[in-house]
């Protein structure tokens, strides 16, 4: 197999900029209200200089850096940029598995047949995605996912590694355990408590080591990728299965009226969404987030497939209701899911 | 409290209240079953708030008494118990019930009795008796129809109404409508209106099923509907709320007409229906004097099949979730079916040679 993972560079602050050119020389940060509790989404590599990554709080970017241009993300045109990259991936690559808005992994093995050919066909495809969108992309490409995903970190922005079979443990080697696809905070403070800090150092870990610091199927797993042993084929499903926002309020929210209110609100967005792509869901799914960070979930299923606003709006606020009733309280963060979508549509009577 | 009674007898009135046994967990109370000694016989009861039932077995009692014993338990101890004889005894003070057959012998922790709800009176005048024959027909006409979605209550009752010497029955999920009419031999009197619980309307037909008598009793008390089959009383709380007008949600009129032998199309829609998985359409195409059935899912495969259609009009393809189909088709008595349609995005209207049942379908839309 030779994979290639293919990363955009810093994608909802790129194509802000592109939308608003003024903004390329300034630190840009897509993200929540830096006054609030918001999050970064991207920064552009002029506020990355300044230390701003994402996760952090926007609050934190602003203290690093006063000057910084904070944006609310704009989704919709995010998507839609998405979709002209991953049209013209395809039109060079054709097998992907994208796996998010602004990454995939692509089938270059099918192409190139070997690793000296494998360079060519990812820079195609980067010029592919430079042509059609003037966006830049990162691509590493090696004989399996989790060494191609770290080496398209290696060289951003428009970096492009090639990591030749044999020589996977050795280039992984060196980085830190944490860029390891798979190694959690959990994960990587049980590493670091036994002064495994390298993906090398986990890579040569004994059998009975192991167990005792990642024990069950996990420490395996990860010992595998450390050593650049990652079986997982591409999954080729490419249409959607599930459709779902969420929102972080400024502050916790305990009001059940506001969070009707923002769930319905959610539910309309999910909803156009669903009938953007042309399907129903069956399945209707809350999410909460309590302000220690625990998350619940409650889920209805169906028996025919709905795309009707108020109808998901009502099950979302039906099933909050029961999450709250089985635990009370404040809430952090709620979102509408839908899932087991088909594209048929059941009619309704009247 | 002293009850002695046979083994058989307690089972079966257990069994038959047994079903209203919450199944919730949260209010302990509902999932008791309450006896009651009342002379020749001993009362038992049970209800889940939403419905209730109520029957009585022939038995011996001595001093009055009324206890709250936890229903599934009891339930599982008298069904396993060998046939014989079966005593209860139970003092108020001690919070026990003692239970003896044979050689077995079992103490049980009671519920409070004075926790249980208490269960409406039948009132007499209220009732008026309606043919079991006709009711149960009527019922398993149009129960199927019921909604499972309990955040339209409306719809998850069956709309039973008794007018002259008419009974209707009427349900949707709002996918389809399944209407009965069943003419009764005699006037029934003054008439009656309610949406019942589907769940509490299965019940009595489970148990006038069983039974002999040829009348169920029903009435309507207050915010509850009452009947009275075979020595059981069954009640139920009414759904508020307005149920849809079933006669105007009837198309006026169909663009095509189809009569179709009923078990040949039935056969068919069953086989069809093995590869629309993952609720994937039923597509029926009538064209050329033929109608074909087919159904594919994604990844799984495909089937079709094709029989012989009166039909002459310009090519037709209508998708239909098969269960719906299926459950309108084997809901029709008679050997040849009606199939009225108006066009692919329209309801079609599934009945007998008569207008007495009629089931109303929505198509689901096809792509493309």
């Amino acid at each position: 197999m030779i994979v290639a993972h293919l990363d955009l560079d810093a994608f909802f602050a790129a194509v802000e900029e592109l939308e608003r050119p003024e903004l390329r020389a300034r630190p840009l940060v897509v993200g929540g209200d830096p006054r609030g509790r918001g999050v970064v989404a991207t920064a552009n590599y002029v506020a990355r200089r300044f230390g701003i990554r994402s996760a952090m709080s926007c609050a934190e970017a602003l203290r690093r850096c006063p000057d910084a241009v904070f944006v609310a993300p704009r989704h919709r045109i995010y998507r839609a940029y998405s979709e002209t990259v991953w049209r013209a991936v395809r039109e060079v690559c054709p097998t992907i598995e994208q796996v998010g808005i602004d990454e995939g992994y692509l089938d270059v093995g099918e192409l190139a047949g070997g690793f000296a050919r494998a360079r060519a066909v990812a820079e195609a495809v980067q010029a592919a995605v430079r042509a059609a969108t003037s966006l830049s992309c990162s691509l590493g490409v090696a004989s399996c996912k989790v060494v191609a995903k770290v080496a398209s970190d290696r060289r951003k922005p428009g970096g492009l590694t090639v990591v030749p079979p044999g020589r996977e443990a050795e280039f992984l080697a060196p980085f830190d355990v944490r860029l390891l696809p798979g190694v959690g905070p959990k994960a990587e403070e049980r590493l670091a408590a036994a002064g495994i800090m390298t993906i090398g150092a986990l890579a040569a870990l004994h059998d009975g080591e192991l167990e005792r610091l990642l024990p069950g199927k996990i420490g395996a797993l990860l010992r595998d990728r450390a050593r650049g042993i990652d079986l997982r084929p591409l999954e080729l499903e490419a249409e959607a299965v599930s459709i779902s926002t969420e929102e972080t309020f400024e502050r916790d929210v305990a009001d059940r009226e506001r969070l009707h209110d923002e769930l319905r609100r959610m539910a309309q967005r999910v909803a156009e969404r669903l009938a953007a792509s042309d399907q129903a869901a069956r399945t209707v799914t809350t999410k909460v987030r309590y302000p220690d960070f625990s998350i619940r979930s409650r889920s209805r299923t169906l028996p025919v497939g709905i795309d009707d606003p108020d109808r998901i709006g009502q099950l979302a606020c039906e099933l909050l209701d029961r999450a709250l009733d089985d635990r009370p309280g404040a809430l952090r963060l709620v979102g509408v899911g839908v899932s087991k979508l088909e594209a048929y549509r059941q009619l309704v009577l009247g | 409290m002293n009850i002695t009674c046979s083994r058989d007898d307690l089972s079966q009135g257990l069994q038959v209240v047994g079903r209203a046994v919450s199944s919730r967990a949260s209010v302990q109370i509902l999932a008791g079953i309450l006896l009651r000694s009342a002379g020749e016989r001993v009362e038992l009861a049970a209800t889940d708030m939403e419905m209730s039932l109520r029957a009585s077995v022939p038995a011996r009692c001595s001093g009055e008494g009324t206890v709250v014993v936890p229903g599934r338990l009891l339930l599982d101890i008298v069904r396993l118990l060998p046939p014989g004889t079966i005593t209860l005894e139970h003092a108020e003070t001690d919070g026990i019930v003692r239970l003896a057959a044979g050689s077995s012998e079992y103490t049980l922790h009671t519920y409070s009795a004075g926790d249980f709800p208490r269960l409406p009176e039948v009132d007499r005048d209220a009732v008026r008796g309606v043919e079991r024959e006709a009711f149960l027909e009527t019922i398993a006409k149009v129960g199927r129809a019921a909604s499972r979605d309990e955040s339209r209550p409306v719809l998850t009752g069956i709309l039973v109404q008794i007018e002259g010497s008419t009974l209707v029955m009427a349900a949707t999920d709002s996918y389809r409508l399944s209407v009965k009419e069943t003419a009764l031999a005699s006037d029934v009197g003054s008439a009656l209106e309610a949406i019942v619980p589907s769940r509490a309307l299965a019940e009595v037909a489970r148990i006038a099923q069983a039974g002999t008598s040829e009348e169920i009793e029903v009435g309507v008390q207050e915010n509850q509907i009452v009947f009275v089959v075979d020595g059981v009383i069954a009640t139920a709380r009414r759904i508020d709320g307005q149920f849809p007008n079933y006669k105007q949600l009837r198309p006026d009129a169909f663009e095509a007409e189809l009569k179709l032998p009923r078990e040949e199309v039935l056969d068919a829609v069953r086989r069809v229906s093995v590869m629309a998985q993952r609720n994937s359409p039923l597509r029926l195409r009538f064209a050329d004097g033929e109608l074909t059935l087919r159904a594919q899912t994604q990844d799984i495969g495909e089937a079709r099949e094709s029989l012989p259609a009166a039909y002459a009009g310009e090519p037709l393809e209508i998708g239909f979730n098969p269960d719906f189909l299926r459950e309108g088709l084997e809901s029709v008595a008679d050997a040849e079916v009606r199939l009225r349609l108006i066009s692919p995005l329209r309801p079609g209207l599934i009945s007998g040679a008569g207008e007495d049942f009629w089931y109303l379908i929505m198509p689901i839309r096809l792509a493309g």
